[in-house]
Order: structure tokens, then C-alpha cells, then sequence
């Protein structure tokens, strides 16, 4: 069911994903950067509110706001930016969260991303209504009254604490201040959050580049001096509200909830929490699908390379038992989302997930080798399976395809092995690097192909025979553009001879050139 | 498909939909809307009432003595707690409410609180309330007879005044 909801939806998220791409490119694209635009826009908030906090009075809180926004020096401007940025950031986490359920990017270490994920956005929501309340006009009213009638339906309060928004009594002063306290002290647990919500991945990105952060941020300031935020009429207790402006990024629940009782409102929020805590477990492929890696220890030369590679920290190097004098890698399955990233750093081929293997991957390339010879002219296209390069069809645009679960997963000497077999090029067709659903496979893949990172291609292939391009899941046509240039460009190249492509796994289970000592390991 | 467009255009598709984005942000962060879509009125009923605390007991029957733990065993059985209250509500005549107020807590030792809406027209309407004890032996009830204005899209509230336990009607917050 989990499988066919989003199977079914990614296909417009990857349509719109390759319309983006078309307007900013891969590298700008707003929905590859979700995540960090929202924590990006959090922070803009709090600066915001850092300003404006100095001017808000408990004692008088829409007359406060209201000389914020006419008298303060750079009030009423500060005051919209914080509106909008958090708006913004409201919709950011959103975006981010489908992509994420979309992409089944829920399981295994991503768990407590996912929780956390959700946490920050019920948090961040929260943080938004007290934020409503503290200007305490007919929003923040409407806002506090609906929040009170479900919470007067639990037994915590020992009177309903809707009494103090009915005009029965004079409103209780200390409500604004609990309110202030909440609004400022949520950022803290936000930053705690935060830092769960990446502490299972290595390298997290906390900011978006730098052009796009500009941009998002520029247009939100233009927003805030052209059209900023008004006033709407001040809380009354005892009048019934006319329509007036709400922001449906905090508000959109109230057209929702004012018609059903407080136990329906609490059902329907423990339902969502089921689901939530479920996506996991439905978005998990079967176990043999996604196998953990494992590590051959008579071929790990303790290089290291897997464990600083690892997008998810499921790699540690840990002493041998054999007497080898250097470290040996050990995969916690737990950790372990089978990306096999793992397989592409491990020159000797000794890591991987099963079947997926260096040693796997020559084989069969060897096999495809055999089924598809090519010619000096041809190109050969290597793609992974969530790219637009035909990984699913098995030929893209006359050009046989070699599919690999992750552009990262693939291991050089398979492109070595192609281009000695005979092909004219070899064209790896990538997921947008900031869109790889195991973080880093095409920025290992690049390292490993022109820049020498462990395990580099070796430097007896002519570079100019092999590419990489990115394309996204509905990008076709950008591979295709790709393979139509790259053809043109090897037929340019003299034609290289058909050599016998040697034992290539023999080649790279050589003996570890310079062994790390036991002593000058320095954990992460 | 990618070259099909120029750097310029594309350029400006681009700003062009980042700003329509931010448009959209700043739409949908003011959108109109009515909590009460009907230009009508309201009458709100809440106070606070301290009901005084009673014990009913009966008698238990040999049987049910019997089937009781031989430590536990006691020939009443006594409910505590505080003694509800009835609230009617008549507007125009008609009933609006007719309710029993009961204390909160496992024990029924709580204050009773009392809240009702009542959606009225604007305009004059004559109010009957009536809150009386449930049970006999309480003290006398609490009534409000009244002609009651309310203007539109305003709430009149009745109320228990504490310091003379009368119900009274209130139209301004205080």
C-alpha cells in the first residue's frame, strides 16, 4: 500500500523536481535543498525575533505590536520578515518530508531523522501559534481558544483553562508570560532537535548554497518592505470576529477543527501519529532486497576509505583478530541502509552489500561485456536506478545500459573493464548530487572517476572516454542530450583498441600500499 | 529539452516563479476568513460554582457483603463528592439548555464549571435561567430572568457574581 502511494506520487514530484532543474539547475534547485532552506529560514526568524522580543510588552501585547509596527525603527519590516520567513520555513519542512516519504528515505538510520523530522515540524508549529498569541489579535484569539478546547478535554487542568478567554474575569497575566516563556524557550528544544535529526548521518548539509540562500532570503525581504504585515482588529472576548486575516501556514486547522469535538481533534491526532510512527515500517523494502553490507577481512587492507565514505556512519574500523598490523572494517547492520557506497570506495574489493560487491559488479559487467560489444564509436551508459538514464529499461536511446543501485555504488574498474573491452566511452548517468537517496553517491562517483579519491579510476583510462552527467528520475532527455554530445565527442577520439581487460580483480587485491599503524587511528 | 530554452528566458522563468512562490507565502499568510460566518450574536453562559459536598450511602445487602473480601467487608456503600447542579436555559420561550453540571475530578471534588454558548439573533430576546440543585436538601436555586440586547457579531455573558452569588449579565470584558 505505502509502496504504491509512493511509487504513484513520485512521479510528479520527479516531473517537477526536472521542470526546477531546467529553471535553476540541479545545483539551485529549492526542492533538492528543502531541508536546509527551512533551517536556514529558522534562523532568519530568530534573528528577527531577537529584535522584536526587545519591544513586545506583557503588560499591553497588541498595543506593543502595534508600536512595532508603526513607531519601532525597522518594526513593522522586522516584524513581516519574521511572519514570512516562518511561513516559509513551514512549507520548506513540508516539502522536505514528502520527498523524504516519497522516496522512502523513512528506514533503518533514518528513523529517528524521520521522528525527528516530524517533531520539528510540530514544534515549529507550535513555536508559530505562540508567536499568533503573543500579538493577541482576533487570530491569536481564535488561535488560543481552539488550543484551550482541546486541551480542556484532557484531565491535566484542574479547572477548564478556557475560562480565561471567555470574559468571564479579566485576562490572567501570567497567561502572556508562559507564552513568552514557550515562544523563546522553543528554540532551544528546535536546536536540540535539530541536532538529533542529523546525528545519524555523516556530513550533514546545514545550510543551502550560498546563491540560493541569498535569493530565498532577498525575496523575502523585498516581500517584507513592499507588501508588509497589517494589523487586524484586536482580541475580543466578547465579540464574534468578522473575517479577518489568518495565516493559513499556522491557522489551516481552525476551518477543520471548530466543527468536531475535542476527543475527535485528539483521535485524529493519534491516527496521524500512528501513520507516522508506521511509515517506517511500510516504506522498509524486504530484507533481502536491501541487505546490510559486509566486509570480506582476508581483502580489507584497513584503508579506511569505507568508513569515511559512509553516508550513514554504519562503517568502524576496529583491531584485527588475525594479527595483521592495521585495522579492519566492521558494518553494523543496523546502521547500514545498503546504499553500497561502500563498494565503490574498497579498492580491493573487499566491502559491499551482497551482490553488489566490486567483485559482483565485475562479474557482471564482465557478462554484460560479452552480451553487448561495442565498438570504438559507442558508448556504453552506466545508470543508476533512480536516475533518468534507462537503468529500468536496459538501453538508453540505442546505448546498452549497465545498472547500478547507486552512481556510488559503482566500482572504477567496471568502467575500466568497458572501456577496455572495446567501448568508445562510458557514461555514468548520476541522480542530481543534492537529490541521491543515499546522500553521497555522486559526489564519491566524480571524486573517485577525475579526482583520484580511493578507489580512483586507474590512470591507463583515457579520461576523455568517460562522463558523468546528472539526471534526475524524469530527465530522459538530459541523459539523452548527454549521450548524443558524448557520442560525437569519443567518435572525435582516435579509436582506442579492444585489449584484453586482464584480472582486474587480481589487480586491486593487491597488498595495502601503506597500511595505517593500529596507533595513528584516530576515530571520527 | 534543455537547450530548448535561452539562458535569459529561463533566467527569468526562474525569478519569475521565485517570486510568484513568495507571493503565495505572502497570500497565504493573511487569507480572510470568519470564525463565525453569520452576522449573528451570542449569549454565553460561565461561571464558576462551588457546590457544597455530599455523602449518599445505602445499605449493602448480605450478598453483596458476602462477596466482598473479609478485610474489606462494611455494610455501606457511600459515594462522595461534590452535588450537581441542574442549568436550564430558555431564550424567547424556547429551551437553549437543559443540563447537569457535574464536579470534575476522580472524585468528584472539583468546582463546577458551568459554559455555554447559545447562537442568538442581534436584537432584544427574553432570557430565563435557571440553576438549581439536583437532589433534595440543597440550597436555592439560582435564577435570572431578564430582557437581554445584544448587538451583532457581540456576545453578552451571564456570569455568577462571587460576592453576592447572583447571576448578572456582563457585555464588556473587564
Amino acid at each position: 500500500m505505502a509502496h504504491r502511494i509512493t511509487d504513484g506520487l513520485r512521479q510528479p514530484l520527479a516531473r517537477i523536481d526536472a521542470a526546477l532543474n531546467r529553471l535553476y539547475g540541479w545545483r539551485y534547485n529549492p526542492l533538492y535543498h528543502s531541508g536546509v532552506l527551512a533551517a536556514a529560514l529558522l534562523a532568519v526568524v530568530m534573528l528577527t525575533g531577537l529584535y522584536l522580543v526587545f519591544f513586545w510588552g506583557i503588560g499591553a501585547p497588541y498595543a506593543s505590536v502595534q508600536r512595532i509596527t508603526t513607531t519601532v525603527f525597522l518594526g513593522r519590516f522586522a516584524r513581516s520578515l519574521h511572519r514570512y520567513a516562518s511561513d516559509a520555513a513551514v512549507a520548506a519542512v513540508v516539502v522536505h518530508l514528502l520527498r523524504v516519504f516519497l522516496q522512502r528515505r523513512t528506514w533503518g538510520p533514518r528513523v529517528l531523522a524521520w521522528l525527528t523530522g516530524f517533531l520539528l515540524l510540530g514544534t515549529v508549529w507550535i513555536f508559530g501559534l505562540t508567536g499568533y498569541a503573543m500579538v493577541w489579535d482576533v487570530q491569536g484569539l481564535a488561535l488560543v481558544r481552539e488550543g484551550a478546547r482541546w486541551l480542556d478535554a484532557l484531565p491535566l487542568f484542574s479547572e477548564p483553562i478556557s475560562r480565561a478567554f471567555d470574559g468571564e474575569r479579566a485576562m490572567p497575566g501570567a497567561f502572556f508570560f508562559l507564552n513568552l516563556f514557550a515562544h523563546v524557550a522553543l528554540p532551544v528544544a528546535l536546536g536540540v532537535l535539530f541536532w538529533l535529526h542529523v546525528s545519524r548521518v555523516a556530513r550533514p548539509h546545514l545550510l543551502p548554497p550560498r546563491g540560493l540562500l541569498a535569493a530565498a532570503v532577498g525575496l523575502l525581504v523585498l516581500a517584507s518592505i513592499l507588501v508588509p504585515v497589517g494589523m487586524a482588529p484586536p482580541a475580543d472576548v466578547l465579540a464574534l470576529p468578522g473575517a479577518a486575516p489568518y495565516d493559513l501556514f499556522y491557522a489551516f486547522f481552525l476551518p477543520l477543527t471548530r466543527g468536531l469535538s475535542p476527543w475527535m481533534v485528539w483521535l485524529g491526532a493519534l491516527g496521524l501519529g500512528a501513520v507516522i510512527l508506521l511509515v517506517p515500517a511500510l516504506t522498509r523494502p524486504r530484507a533481502e532486497a536491501r541487505p546490510p553490507s559486509v566486509v570480506d577481512e582476508r581483502s580489507c587492507t584497513g584503508c579506511e576509505q569505507c568508513w569515511l565514505d559512509c553516508p550513514y556512519e554504519a562503517i568502524r574500523m576496529v583491531e584485527r583478530t588475525d594479527g595483521r598490523p592495521y585495522l579492519v572494517a566492521r558494518v553494523d547492520p543496523s546502521l547500514c541502509t545498503s546504499c553500497g557506497i561502500c563498494a565503490g570506495s574498497c579498492a580491493p574489493m573487499g566491502v559491499g552489500p551482497p551482490g553488489r560487491t566490486g567483485k559482483d559488479q565485475l562479474a557482471a559487467a564482465r557478462r554484460f561485456a560479452a552480451a553487448h560489444p561495442a565498438g570504438a564509436g559507442d558508448v556504453v551508459v552506466v545508470a543508476c536506478r533512480q536516475s533518468g538514464g534507462g537503468a529500468g529499461a536496459g538501453e538508453l536511446y540505442g546505448s546498452p545500459v549497465f545498472p547500478v543501485s547507486c552512481s556510488g555504488n559503482l566500482h572504477s574498474s567496471v568502467v575500466e573493464l568497458l572501456v577496455r573491452s572495446g567501448a568508445g566511452g562510458v557514461l555514468v548517468v548520476a541522480c542530481p548530487p543534492r537529490d541521491c537517496w543515499s546522500r553521497e553517491g555522486p559526489v564519491w562517483l566524480e571524486q573517485r572517476l577525475f579526482m583520484g579519491r580511493e578507489a580512483e579510476l586507474r590512470s591507463r583510462v583515457d579520461p576523455r572516454r568517460v562522463r558523468v552527467v546528472h539526471a534526475g528520475e524524469a530527465e530522459r532527455g538530459v541523459a539523452r542530450a548527454a549521450l548524443r554530445e558524448f557520442r560525437e565527442a569519443v567518435r572525435s577520439l582516435a579509436a582506442a583498441p579492444a585489449e584484453d581487460p586482464g584480472d582486474l580483480e587480481r589487480e586491486c587485491a593487491v597488498a595495502p600500499a601503506s597500511p595505517e599503524p593500529l596507533g595513528r587511528w584516530v576515530p571520527r | 529539452m534543455g537547450a530548448a530554452v535561452s539562458g535569459p528566458v529561463r533566467a527569468a522563468a526562474g525569478w519569475a516563479l521565485a517570486a510568484l512562490a513568495t507571493l503565495a507565502v505572502v497570500g497565504l499568510s493573511r487569507v480572510p476568513w470568519a470564525e463565525e460566518r453569520a452576522a449573528g450574536a451570542e449569549l454565553r453562559l460561565a461561571w464558576r460554582w462551588k457546590s457544597e459536598r455530599v455523602r449518599r450511602c445505602r445499605t449493602l445487602s448480605p450478598a453483596e457483603v458476602a462477596k466482598l473480601p473479609a478485610h474489606m467487608r462494611r455494610t455501606e456503600d457511600c459515594q462522595r463528592g461534590l452535588r450537581p447542579w441542574r442549568l436550564e436555559v430558555a431564550v424567547d420561550g424556547a429551551a437553549a439548555a437543559d443540563d447537569t453540571i457535574r464536579a470534575r475530578g476522580a472524585e468528584s471534588d472539583r468546582p463546577l464549571f458551568v459554559f455555554r454558548r447559545v447562537p442568538v439573533a442581534p436584537g432584544s430576546h427574553v432570557l430565563q435561567v435557571r440553576f438549581s440543585p439536583v437532589g433534595e436538601g440543597g440550597p436555592p436555586p439560582v435564577g435570572l430572568d431578564t430582557v437581554v440586547s445584544v448587538a451583532a457579531r457581540r456576545a453578552v455573558l451571564v456570569t455568577m457574581e462571587e460576592d453576592t452569588g447572583r447571576l448578572a449579565l456582563r457585555a464588556a470584558a473587564p
